[in-house]
């Protein structure tokens, strides 16, 4: 049959106004539209505007008091030394977690059936609850009853017993450690996944050709895992830059600032110290930190850019 | 044509979602109270509090939340940011009290107490101290009359042939006996920040005498932060801190773990300056060590202006009503309810002392505490209860630095008194 003469071109049927039309598509985008609306644009603008005023945070005496915060901002010291405790935490994470991740990766699929209870061994930090870890971590690290610097007495390192988290210069150390420790195993699934999806023939026809194991690692494995390496490094370091649980619990930012991240400053400017409009300063400032080096993260990394 | 499809498209949405927002359905005459009673025996006071209300005024019912200490601080902000506050809720009068009631958030409850005498007048006068601003009072004191003072381990002291010392000099030889015999003369957990400023602040007071903090938290003429009495007291603790009288790690160790109690539970440390609710603690904790803790008044300093003043809260936890409540004068009922002399004998049998006049005190170190409030020359609220919010936050920030060596006496004084000028005006 042939479209006669008489059929309704395909519009038509959803209706005459142009605004029945708009209707049809907006039906379809208001289930996702609506909650990324209400949950993320509004909340990110609103941010942006408190940024702008003078607020406690409590009834309407809000004043306006335009870039005001912004300048302060410029000159907060407590606020560059956070972002540069961020800064440190980002790059340890991709200095740090990464190898270690990787290494995991590489043995247990190397190991591949027999190493089952090991990877859920290996998984299990990344289980617990940050507030929990932080709490055991920190009667561990505790100069006085901790497991930590018992063991180092024992052992004759008494000279290495320090003040984990009580002293300035230590505390952003012990703290990001055990932020490493914790999210090892989440890039170790990570990579494991990407080294399942290695073809094995490439492996077979390398080993054939007398490569050795490093060889097929270096050359033909770390190169096929580059675009997940690329995400672990974004996720690394986006991460570190928001950062907050284990910190808050473990120091609280302290002692005097010394493991001090954006967020905990944030956090203690608008419910400790009743400034709304500063600590709103302070997020709307990280967000535009963490846009800012997460684009150009993507941009330089472009070409590593693959599918898996 | 393709952002004109995009507005019709952001119209419709919005259409959707105003048909989707309906009308809040209305409870019938519920009173919310929010509270930090959690502990068994606490909350048990105000369970009974509220059944004798919710019975003596029917057609009421009330809604109680208790949460703990800090989780309940920021629970409280952000409802009272989003101007939906409980009915009734605790504070700790001061600094953060007043950021509410500057938004207008507060029940003025000066109109009650004047048609309620009776009521008023059972109060020790001192009490309302934290709660007035203006000539108004917002808070009834409620729970307890608790003070900071030098807990000791009265076993470990005699064994060690140690008097508790009156005075600095004093104070001194204790710490170094102590230090000869491998103990660590003070138990401090500063991560929260707090507990290092109870040291601090002691020092402030009798250096420089109540009037001291007085002056330059109201910018009375001769009022400062920068004042040599600070600066001393900042010195003083850097010195504590330079021979020792801290257990280590004493920046960095959390309070609200025992990491300070344990210290002292094991004999590591002998002394701590905390509030009077340790002694409580210790029970929960450690009932045995009870039987060896005592407590003496931090000691006097040659040549400082002041002796007996007091720091802690008489009141403890203040209840207020908010202004958003729908029934006013219910809740100022409610309140009365939770403060009555049946709530106030329970909180007795708990060893807690709600500041009203005539209480039967008969616990021996509690018969000591009241004589030591009713002596003191002054009686200071927490600074970072009494000063506006961002100022305490500082003041702690300071004296956690002092503590850590990481900024000189004069330094810390400064920043307060610039940080004071812009916020106390």
């Amino acid at each position: 049959m042939t479209r006669g003469e008489g059929a309704p071109p395909p519009q038509a049927a959803w209706g005459g106004g142009s605004f029945t039309r708009a209707l049809v598509p907006a039906a379809f985008l208001a289930p996702a539209v609506l909650p990324l609306a209400v949950f993320l644009l509004y909340p990110l603008a609103e941010t942006f505007r408190l940024s702008l005023v003078d607020w406690n945070g409590l009834g309407s005496n809000a004043r306006f008091i335009g870039l005001d915060n912004w300048a302060a901002l410029a000159q907060d010291t407590r606020f560059w030394l956070a972002l540069r405790n961020n800064l440190a935490l980002g790059l340890l994470s991709v200095l740090v977690q990464l190898p270690i991740a990787m290494a995991l990766a590489v043995m247990l699929d190397k190991a591949s059936r027999g190493s089952r209870v090991l990877k859920v061994l290996y998984f299990l930090p990344l289980l617990f609850s940050s507030v929990a870890l932080g709490v055991i971590f920190k009667n561990l690290f505790d100069p006085n009853f901790g497991a930590i610097n018992a063991a180092l007495q024992a052992v004759g390192l008494g000279a290495l017993a320090i003040d984990w988290l009580g002293d300035t210069r230590f505390a952003l150390a012990s703290v990001i450690t055990v932020v490493c420790w914790q999210n090892v195993p989440f890039y170790m699934i990570l990579f494991l996944a990407g080294l399942a999806s290695f073809p094995s023939d490439l492996q077979d026809a390398a080993k054939l050709d007398g490569a050795s194991d490093w060889t097929v690692f270096w050359s033909l494995k770390l190169p096929h895992l580059q675009g997940t390496i690329r995400t672990a490094v974004m996720l690394a370091v986006i991460g570190s830059l928001r950062y907050f649980d284990l910190i808050y619990v473990m120091t609280g930012g302290g002692p005097d600032g010394a493991s001090e991240v954006m967020a905990t400053y944030m956090y203690t400017t608008v419910f400790a110290s009743f400034r709304l409009g500063y600590g709103s300063t302070i997020a709307a400032a990280m967000f535009l930190v963490v846009m800012l080096i997460a684009t150009l993260g993507l941009r330089l990394t472009r070409r590593f850019e693959t599918d898996v | 044509m393709r952002t004109r499809s995009i507005f019709k498209t952001t119209l419709a949405l919005a259409a959707l979602s105003v048909c989707l927002s309906g009308a809040h359905a209305q409870d019938a005459k519920t009173l919310t109270q929010w509270d930090i009673r959690t502990q068994p025996s606490s909350n048990k006071v105000m369970v009974d509090a509220v059944a004798r209300f919710e019975k003596a005024n029917p057609g009421y019912k009330v809604e109680r939340s208790a949460v703990l200490n800090d989780p309940y601080k920021v629970k409280l902000k952000i409802a009272f940011g989003a101007n939906e506050p409980p009915c009734v809720f605790a504070s700790w009068g001061g600094g953060p009290l007043r950021e509410y009631v500057k938004a207008g958030q507060v029940l003025d409850l000066s109109p009650y107490l004047a048609k309620d005498t009776a009521f008023r007048d059972r109060f020790v006068p001192s009490a309302f101290d934290t709660t007035r601003f203006d000539g108004k009072v917002y808070g009834i004191p409620g729970e307890d009359t608790t003070l900071a003072v030098v807990h000791y381990n009265k076993e470990l002291f005699a064994k060690l042939g140690l008097q508790t010392p009156k005075t600095w000099p004093e104070m001194v030889k204790v710490m170094d006996t102590l230090k000869a015999n491998g103990v660590a003369p003070f138990a401090l957990a500063n991560k929260a920040k707090w507990p290092g400023s109870m040291v601090y602040m002691y020092l402030v007071d009798r250096i420089g005498g109540g009037e001291a903090f007085r002056k330059a938290a109201n910018r009375s003429p001769g009022g400062s932060f920068a004042d040599p009495a600070f600066v001393e007291a900042g010195r003083m603790l850097q010195e504590m801190v330079k021979s020792g009288a801290f257990a280590p790690g004493f920046n960095g160790l959390d309070y609200d773990v025992g990491a300070s109690r344990r210290l002292l539970y094991t004999g590591k440390a002998a002394m701590t300056v905390m509030g009077t609710w340790e002694v409580s603690a210790a029970l929960n904790e450690n009932p045995e060590f009870v039987k060896k803790m005592d407590f003496f008044s931090f000691p006097t300093i040659p040549g400082g202006k002041g002796s007996t003043g007091v720091i802690g809260t008489v009141g403890d936890n203040f209840y207020s009503v908010s202004k958003a409540c729908k029934y006013p004068d219910a809740a100022v009922e409610l309140v009365k309810s939770l403060v009555d002399n049946e709530a106030v004998q329970a909180r007795l049998a708990e060893n807690r002392i709600v500041p009203v006049k005539g209480l039967t005190v008969t616990d021996p170190g509690k018969l000591r505490l009241l004589k030591m409030l009713a002596d003191a020359s002054n009686v200071q609220l927490w600074y970072d209860q009494e000063l506006p919010p961002a100022l305490g936050e500082l003041h702690k920030d300071l004296v956690q630095a002092l503590l850590g060596l990481s900024i000189t006496p004069e330094e810390a004084a400064n920043k307060m008194e610039a940080a004071a000028k812009d916020a106390l005006r």
